[in-house]
């Protein structure tokens, strides 16, 4: 499937913001991080990355720039904007609380 | 938060709004780099070119997926898509001219109809006085009668014409009007002239000092009317309109402040009313001047109505303060005028007393002014405004079918855009947006048909009034009028092909078109010819009903010659002529006039035969006492010249017709009508027996010489009513009182003239114009009107019904035999296999067609059903628009459905003809 599940489409998008917080990327290098940040785990075609990425544009937490890059090529690239950032930061937030809560719960099951 | 989010935001939303195409470069740039570094990528981990770009394109998925699905997170994804869907439905109705334009045509000509009609509606009987806060305009009484009364008005009780005495009453008692005028339910014109300018006639109209103050209408330039003009002694003044201003004044403002004459009188123009003000009704005629009613006993001298309290001429209008109980006033002023009644004794006397407690007024809204014209028209304007809505409806419906048959023609295409993943609603959306781009065209183009219909409508019903204060030019309102219907009608005709679309199964697509297998089209497309035929039904009979009314009109015996006579107005009480000098006049008019070639008569009238004006008075015969307030005494009085009867060709009955020796015997002569003797004298021979007006005392007044043939006096519809004629030239010397005196030498003066000529005349006006000339030149001619065109003038208004109703029914019947026709041969098309299987195995050609034909006649039959009691409805609607002809005419049912019946055969023979005579072989080759 090309289109990711709403779970993953939410997770998909912090972790786009997380890895254009780093530095500024375009398309093909944030997939690349993807894949390798995440392995396996997230079973989404590379194309999927682009609706999610426009989106976030959309909204305001990314903004996108044309760059030279090698060999007289150029590319898109996207940073996070101010507006992001806090974004991610609630987000992170929230996603370190629930993550504790479930694995918390996770553990008493095992008990 | 939110500024810093529309900061981010907004540019890219502008660039996807108006740099669309550049956006969408970018974003296959994007995607293409993408791939070719994934390309790149791979090339060294060492996999072959090929099989490189291969595994880029895998890993990325459906290039173009992804793009429609970024494309789809854009801002303004539904605009683009509504205008993807505007493109592709205008190249599908480019592909399809004929199609196009008679769908545009038919619905320009519904909708035109229909807006033409609605402006005439708004601008007739929805729209405001052009004054400030017309919503709290009030008037006093509910009916329009006109123009003098005197005594009891309506047999109810209802009074609504008063005298200004009763008007003054009303002011002082009712502190809840904030202004309460009168003004004249008639109206006048008097000669006016300023300066060296040749002398004019001009429409007044008598209205009281506050008049404009009421209305809250300023002056353009001056000053209004004030209270202070309307004062016995005053200097009198006049306002005249924006439009007399321009036409009789040239627009030259140094006529504010100066002096005109009426007739022999000085006035002084106080002001210029502004443009656009036209008065306290919607009238053919507006008035082109305001005087104050304290100016009309100069005017009229010892005939002056304003010194007769107890004849009611005015009206009463005015504005109510906020918040008052409007149940509470008209009890009160109904009681007001009960008391005043009470005083009088032209009430009390004669038993009028009793009746008086009946008497009441009754408060009407008065925002949209006196609704005189408003009564006149309404009942034929609503008739209309019904009629062209059928005519639309008929239009939606053969639209929709001719949109039917081609979604169905289109059957496989769309199955084949669902096959490739269209949705339904996709489907629907966009035979929805090619119906409502096509009523819009539609409406546009029916806009100009609205503007030019509504101008011949106006120029049909009133010739003669270039001032009719009507616009046909579109208001904002119709405008939105036209647009509104233009979308209803788009969706409405929309409806059934998209509901059929609906059902369309991607497995169609591999059908052949021409198989005929289950059709969904049939049943909608059955029940819309059904609907074409039942409302072209009602629309066919009420056009036999006006068109045959309007005949029995214009042929009834009116019981007058008009042929080659022609019309003259003068006014010879403007043109200074004391009654001493008539005489001489009228012989000096007819000596003149007799020595033109080809003349053959000249004859003299003070009102004419279907002028629309009558005088009438209450008959007593000798010896009888004075009648009680609703006797049935009154009787039509006319003063004629001792030839007029033969110069208009109405017989003499009984007894002698006048001689020139009665115009100046002594004997007070008069002639009767038959509809005179048969009220007045049942059971006894008229000639000899004497009769007067008014009183008892006058009784013995008048000596009947002769009876002559019945003929219309002024309402073309009406029973003929009892009429007498006094001859040229005759003062009755026994009237006591000055108002009567004045009222009988009035009467002298003959303003109306006919002459007959041997032969038709190029340039009668000229003739006139130029004889007159000779005779005085001070005699204003105001108008030379052929006698039949003056005649044919008083049914303006039902030719217009009557056309309209033709048009309207000519065009259901062009509609429907086109639907028919369409959906047969259409029909006819699909069932080409069919038809030659069955000619195969040995269907004869005549077997085939009547097979066809029952089909249709079916549907006939059902419609008709349904449209003959939905005319029988209709014409209800317009029973008291018809003259001599019952609603339930046979004519109008049998001639509709003969003529519906031979236009459905002739549409449904045509196809059936040509299906039966198809080659079977070919028929069959077809599949």
């Amino acid at each position: 499937m090309s289109k990711p599940s709403d779970l993953v489409q939410g997770t998909l998008d912090l972790l786009i913001l997380k890895i254009v917080h780093l530095q500024p990327l375009h398309g093909w290098a944030i997939s690349q991080r993807l894949k390798h940040i995440s392995g396996d785990v997230l079973q989404v075609s590379d194309g999927s990355l682009y609706p999610a990425l426009h989106k976030l544009e959309q909204q305001g937490w990314i903004q996108s720039e044309w760059k030279p890059t090698e060999n007289n090529r150029r590319a898109k690239f996207y940073s996070l904007t101010r507006l992001g950032r806090r974004h991610l930061e609630r987000e992170a937030a929230n996603w370190d609380r629930i993550s504790t809560a479930i694995s918390g719960v996770m553990r008493l099951t095992e008990v | 938060m939110r500024l810093e989010h529309w900061l981010y935001t907004l540019p890219l939303k502008l660039r996807s709004l108006f740099h669309r195409n550049r956006a969408n470069a970018e974003l296959a740039e994007e995607l293409r780099d993408h791939i070719d570094r994934q390309t790149r990528e791979n090339l060294e981990h060492g996999m072959p070119p090929e099989e490189a770009r291969l595994a880029a394109l895998r890993a990325f998925g459906n290039p173009t997926l992804i793009r429609d699905q970024t494309h789809a997170v854009w801002s303004w994804a539904w605009l683009e898509s509504a205008a993807r869907d505007v493109q592709f439905a205008f190249r599908r109705l480019r592909k399809a001219p004929g199609f196009s334009t008679i769908v545009v045509l038919t619905l320009a000509l519904g909708i035109g109809a229909n807006t033409a009609i609605f402006s005439l509606v708004q601008s007739i009987l929805l729209r405001s006085l052009p004054v400030s806060d017309p919503a709290r305009l009030y008037r006093i009484g509910d009916h329009s009668s006109c123009c003098y009364f005197h005594g009891f008005q309506n047999s109810d009780g209802d009074v609504d014409l008063f005298s200004y005495d009763v008007v003054r009453q009303f002011q002082q008692s009712s502190p809840e009007f904030e202004q309460l005028a009168a003004v004249q339910a008639g109206g006048g014109s008097y000669v006016m002239r300023w300066g060296t300018s040749p002398a004019k006639d001009l429409r007044t109209e008598y209205v009281s000092g506050n008049y404009f103050t009421m209305l809250g209408v300023n002056a353009y330039a001056g000053r209004p009317l004030s209270s202070s003009d309307d004062v016995t002694g005053a200097e009198p003044v006049a306002v005249l309109s924006y439009s007399a201003w321009q036409s009789d004044f040239g627009g030259n403002p140094g006529v504010v402040g100066s002096t005109i004459y009426l007739e022999q009188h000085a006035f002084v123009v106080a002001g210029i009313a502004p443009p656009g003000f036209f008065g306290d009704r919607i009238s053919p005629f507006p008035p082109e001047m305001w005087l104050p009613l304290a100016t009309e006993p100069i005017m009229e001298g010892s005939n002056s109505i304003v010194l007769q309290p107890d004849t009611a001429w005015l009206y009463a209008i005015g504005r109510v303060r906020p918040g008052v109980n409007l149940a509470l006033l008209q009890a009160k002023l109904s009681s007001v005028l009960r008391n005043w009644m009470t005083t009088r004794a032209a009430f009390t006397a004669n038993g009028g007393a009793a009746i008086i407690p009946r008497q009441h007024v009754v408060l009407s809204p008065a925002g949209g002014g006196i609704q005189k014209i408003q009564e006149q028209t309404g009942t034929g304007l609503r008739m209309l405004m019904f009629l062209s809505s059928i005519v639309l409806l008929i239009a939606c419906a053969n639209i929709a079918n001719l949109m039917l048959a081609r979604t169905m023609a289109q059957r496989t295409e769309i199955a084949v855009r669902i096959g490739l993943g269209a949705t339904r609603a996709r489907i629907v959306r966009q035979i929805l947006t090619e119906s409502v781009i096509l009523s819009t065209i539609g409406g546009a183009v029916g806009l100009a048909v609205a503007f030019f219909g509504s101008h011949a409508m106006l120029t049909l019903a009133f010739p003669l009034s270039p001032d009719l204060p009507v616009s046909a030019r579109p208001s904002s309102i119709e405008l939105a009028f036209a647009f509104a219907i233009s979308i209803l009608t788009g969706l409405l005709f929309a409806a059934a092909p998209a509901w059929v679309s609906t059902g369309a199964q991607p497995v169609d697509a591999t059908r052949t078109v021409n198989s005929s297998s289950r059709d969904h089209a049939s049943i909608p497309q059955r029940l819309l010819l059904i609907f074409q035929v039942a409302l072209s039904m009602v629309l066919l009979a009420t056009a036999f009903l006006a068109t045959r009314s309007l005949y029995n009109l214009e042929h009834q015996q009116m019981g007058i010659e008009t042929a080659d006579r022609y019309t003259v107005q003068i006014d010879l009480k403007g043109a200074g002529y004391t009654p001493e000098r008539l005489p001489a006049l009228y012989r000096s008019i007819q000596d003149r006039f007799s020595a033109l070639p080809g003349l053959t008569r000249v004859s003299f009238a003070r009102y004419l035969p279907l002028e629309g004006n009558e005088w009438g008075d209450c008959v007593i015969l000798q010896g009888h006492p004075t009648p009680g307030p609703n006797a049935h005494c009154f009787s039509d009085w006319d003063r004629v010249s001792a030839n007029f009867l033969d110069s208009v060709g109405v017989p003499v009955l009984r007894g002698r017709g006048f001689t020139p020796d009665d115009e100046n015997g002594s004997t007070q002569v008069v002639m009767v009508n038959q509809a005179f003797v048969n009220r007045f004298f049942p059971n006894v021979d008229p000639i000899g027996q004497r009769f007067g007006v008014a009183d008892s005392k006058y009784s013995g007044a008048f000596q009947i010489v002769g009876v002559f043939a019945d003929f219309k006096l002024t309402d073309p519809r009406a029973v003929v009513k009892p009429l007498f004629l006094r001859v040229l030239g005759q003062q009755y010397s026994g009237y006591q009182g000055p108002g009567m005196d004045a009222g009988e030498t009035n009467s002298l003066y003959l303003n109306r003239i006919v002459l007959e000529f041997n032969r038709p005349q190029q340039d009668a006006d000229q003739l006139v114009r130029s004889t007159f000339a000779q005779i005085d030149p001070n005699i204003p001619v105001n108008r030379v009107t052929p006698y039949p065109e003056m005649v044919a003038g008083r049914f303006n208004q039902d030719r217009l019904l009557a056309r309209l109703t033709e048009a309207f029914g000519i065009l259901a019947l062009l509609l429907a035999s086109v639907g028919l026709y369409g959906v047969m041969s259409y029909h006819a098309a699909r069932r080409t296999s069919e038809i030659g299987i069955r000619m195969a195995l040995g269907a004869t050609r005549s077997m085939i067609a009547s097979m066809m034909l029952r089909n249709a006649f079916l549907q006939f039959l059902v419609g008709l059903a349904i449209g003959i009691p939905a005319a029988f409805f209709a014409s209800r609607m317009m029973a008291h628009l018809l003259y001599q002809i019952s609603t339930s005419s046979p004519l109008a049912f049998i001639g509709a459905t003969g003529l519906l019946g031979l236009c459905a055969l002739l549409a449904a023979l045509i196809p059936a003809v040509r299906a039966a005579s198809a080659d079977p072989m070919r028929a069959l080759r077809t599949e």
